[in-house]
């Protein structure tokens, strides 16, 4: 703002020109006008005098100071141009070189075109056929095997077999299979053709499978076969093939039944280690404990063979029939040399006892037995025929005894007991029916057998007991058989299953023992002389007239008897007959006794009846028969 | 996998004996089902059951040979000691008549197995404390003068059930180990498998399989 109003002031006076000069100069800021500063500076450093002369040159020494500069400029920029002309002069080098160039790639360009077409074609076309190269690869790989696959299969000379081998195999059952897509699809050729080279190897592999199988099982004949896990995966393979399966498993059993016999006659003759246990046959003097280890050994073994089969086919899915018909081949070897033993040992054995144990353990045993392998199997079946035997053989000694019973039938001993073969017999029937106690066989096999037993023991002693009796009078031999089927009876009342032969045994001793009632009853009558009179009174009808007057009825002759008979009453015991007091059971006994006393008591009921009948014309009847019939019961009984 | 278990290298036979009810099938069931079994008909006779153990890193199967108890299974029981390199007898600690059996037991098993056979007591139903009617004391004492193995157990809960078969078998291999067993021989009770399998297959086959197995 200053300098404007200064500049006002001073347009007002630019008619002077000193004024103007002189305004200008003292306007001058010179701290504020650095171009002046520097322009003295650069004045101080040259103008070191400062005198007239120099003041006079002043104007000249700048200007020649300048004009240095000025050449100095020139000859640096001088060097400037030259290097940028030669810059200049390389790029256009270079750019000739590039037109060249580009020239030349044009050319090369409109040469190549075509090569390129072609290129560009053949790369497609290789990546079509890469991609059928590819397919035909994969599809390969899907329907041929490998050639390891190949030698896999085929096997080196050593015969092993390999996990590779399985795995061929699978391959060529897959490829085999995936060919029914082929042939559904319209590659019908190639797929028959695939078809028929995989059931070619297919067929190859089985057979050399099938024999390794078979060797490897020729070999399991140790007592505890070393089944290996690839055994079983070549079973597992071969159920594909049914037939060569079940040979293979044949293969199998034929191994194991000889290592079964085998294993059979070293425990029957070997033992174990140092002799203990002591070899089977040692204890052949035992028949039961003879073929109680052979059938338990037996039992054993069919265990472990049961086990052993199992192994060996845990990865096949065996129906029950095929393991079943597998151990009964294995089991089957045994037979003979186990039947032979056994048969001997029972047809050497004369004991009932000893053979029916041993009839109780093989039925034991065939049903133990059977629990592992079925009963069609040739071991159960030759049990089975071993205990019909033993069967046999036992009734057959229970019937030779009996027949030696009839054949020689002894007579009653005095005292109407038991005669020595009845005693025996039913000693031995006890012994087996005990026997049969403590054996191990079910209730209803035991049932069927006490049926038997009884009837073939039983039978011949009643009808030797009747033999015997055959020669005695009436009352000795009512009680003989009552005092032999009493023996009987008690003989056969400790044990199950005998009930029908006790009532059986109990009506016959019934029988007799009505026999001795009546014989019993009979003898009292006789003895006191009233026979006569009861029999009469029995017969007596009213139309012929009253009792008195009939022969031998007259009072005197009644009343002699009745006072007989009232000494009687006084001591019963002495008119009892001998046989009935050697009764052996005092049941029968007192039966006999009562019944008797019963019937003495009856007929006396119906004389006294007919006595007190005053159509009977007795006189005076109180004194012929004093006493009631109440009253005989009371005296009697 | 399932080839696993059938990999054993031997076959030990077990007989189980005792009185009629001290639970010898009990036991039995206990170890290969590892259940109870509650209502345990009477056996019949003889009945079996196979179980697969490791003894020192050896798969040994064990086939156990459970027989009855009752008096008139003895003759036919007594034929299944022969060939056993175990037996395992058995009472019943509430019941002292089953105990005071054992001698008659223990004759048994040392006339009918081979001297090698281990002998294992077992005093079963230890979980009835309260009606236990034979000390652990007397028992032991009783095994140490018979040189026997012993220990209580119980086939209820299935207390120390697999140790008294595990131990019976350590000891039998001890008996391998030591050379006083011998293999070869007929019914030693033990029967080994090669292991060294003979076929070339078997041999490439081993180490995978263990690998499963594990």
């Amino acid at each position: 703002m200053a300098d404007k109003e200064t500049s006002d002031v001073s347009s007002s006076q630019t008619s002077n020109p000193l004024s103007r000069k002189l305004n200008k100069i003292l306007e001058t800021r010179l701290d504020n006008d650095k171009e002046m500063l520097e322009a003295l500076k650069a004045l101080s450093t040259f103008f070191n005098e400062n005198n007239l002369r120099t003041r006079r040159n002043l104007r000249g020494d700048i200007e020649r100071r300048s004009l240095a500069i000025n050449e100095e400029f020139l000859e640096t920029f001088q060097v400037v141009k030259e290097q940028l002309d030669s810059v200049y002069g390389d790029v256009k080098a270079m750019n000739e070189c590039c037109q060249d160039m580009t020239n030349r790639l044009k050319v090369a360009k409109e040469q190549t075109h075509d090569l390129i077409n072609q290129t560009t074609q053949l790369q497609a076309e290789s990546h079509k056929l890469q991609m059928k190269a590819q397919v035909a690869d994969v599809f390969l790989a899907k329907f041929q095997l490998k050639p390891d696959e190949i030698k896999a299969l085929r096997g080196d000379r050593s015969g092993a077999l390999s996990q590779d081998f399985f795995q061929a195999l699978a391959r060529v059952k897959q490829i085999h299979n995936d060919c029914k897509v082929l042939l559904r699809t319209n590659h019908q050729t190639a797929g028959l053709e695939i078809m028929e080279s995989m059931a070619l190897h297919q067929e190859t592999a089985f057979e050399r499978l099938y024999r390794w199988t078979q060797n490897e099982c020729r070999m399991l004949t140790g007592d505890s076969p070393d089944i290996s896990p690839v055994l079983c995966q070549a079973m597992l393979a071969l159920q594909d093939r049914p037939v060569l399966f079940r040979y293979s498993i044949d293969e199998f059993g034929t191994a194991r039944r000889t290592a079964v016999v085998r294993g059979l006659i070293d425990a029957l003759t070997r033992g174990g280690p140092g002799g203990t246990p002591r070899p089977i046959e040692l204890y052949s003097h035992d028949p039961l404990r003879y073929v109680g280890d052979m059938l338990a050994w037996l039992h054993q073994a069919a265990a472990s063979e049961k086990e052993h089969l199992q192994t060996v086919l845990k990865r096949c899915e065996p129906s029950d029939v095929q393991i079943q018909d597998a151990l009964g081949h294995i089991t089957e070897g045994v037979c003979r040399p186990f039947k032979v033993r056994v048969e001997q040992v029972l047809v050497s054995e004369q004991d009932a006892v000893t053979l029916y144990k041993l009839n109780n353990l093989l039925k034991f045993y065939h049903n133990t037995i059977g629990q592992i392998i079925s009963t069609d199997a040739a071991l159960l079946g030759t049990i089975s025929e071993i205990q019909d035997l033993s069967h046999r053989m036992f009734f057959n000694s229970l019937n030779c005894h009996a027949n030696k019973l009839l054949d020689k039938v002894e007579l009653p001993p005095p005292d109407l007991g038991a005669t020595a073969s009845l005693t025996q017999t039913l000693d031995l029937l006890k012994e087996v029916l005990t026997c049969h106690d403590s054996s191990v066989v079910t209730i209803d096999d035991k049932r069927q057998d006490f049926k038997q037993i009884l009837t073939s023991v039983l039978d011949p002693l009643i009808q030797m007991c009747s033999v015997s009796a055959s020669r005695l009078n009436t009352v000795d031999m009512a009680a003989y058989m009552v005092n032999c089927l009493y023996l009987m009876q008690s003989a056969v009342a400790l044990y199950e299953f005998t009930d029908t032969r006790q009532e059986m045994l109990q009506a016959q001793v019934e029988a007799h023992i009505d026999t001795l009632v009546n014989e019993q009853a009979a003898f009292v009558l006789n003895r006191v002389g009233l026979a006569h009179t009861y029999a009469t009174i029995q017969q007596h009808q009213p139309k012929r007239g009253p009792l008195s007057s009939l022969d031998g009825m007259d009072t005197l002759t009644v009343k002699s008897a009745m006072n007989k008979f009232d000494s009687y009453l006084a001591s019963p015991d002495s008119l009892v007959l001998p046989q009935c007091s050697i009764i052996l059971s005092s049941r029968n006994r007192e039966t006999v006794k009562k019944r008797s006393i019963d019937l003495i008591c009856q007929a006396y009921q119906l004389m006294y009846d007919a006595i007190c009948n005053p159509v009977n014309e007795y006189r005076d009847c109180q004194a012929i028969v004093p006493r009631t019939p109440d009253q005989v019961l009371k005296l009697l009984s | 996998m399932a080839a696993g278990p059938y990999n054993y290298s031997y076959i030990f036979k077990y007989i189980i004996i005792g009185d009629m009810g001290v639970g010898k099938s009990c036991l039995l069931h206990q170890f290969t089902e590892k259940k109870f079994m509650a209502d345990c008909p009477h056996t019949i006779g003889v009945e079996f059951g196979t179980r697969i153990i490791e003894v020192s890193g050896q798969k040994i199967k064990l086939q156990i040979w459970d027989t009855a108890g009752q008096e008139r299974f003895r003759a036919v029981t007594r034929s299944y000691y022969r060939g056993a390199a175990g037996a395992l007898m058995v009472y019943d600690i509430t019941r002292r008549s089953t105990y005071n059996h054992l001698s008659s037991w223990l004759t048994d098993a040392r006339n009918l197995t081979n001297p090698n056979t281990v002998i294992f007591l077992i005093g079963n139903k230890s979980d009835l404390e309260a009606q236990r009617d034979v000390t652990y004391e007397e028992a032991k004492q009783f095994a140490d003068e018979n040189g026997l193995m012993f220990l209580e157990c119980s086939a209820k809960t299935g207390d120390n059930v697999e140790d008294a078969f595990l131990d019976t078998a350590k000891k039998i291999y001890q008996n391998i180990q030591d050379g006083s067993l011998d293999l070869n021989a007929a019914e030693s009770g033990v029967q080994h498998k090669p292991a060294t399998p003979r076929s070339a297959i078997s041999t490439d086959q081993a180490p995978s399989k263990e690998g499963c197995a594990c």
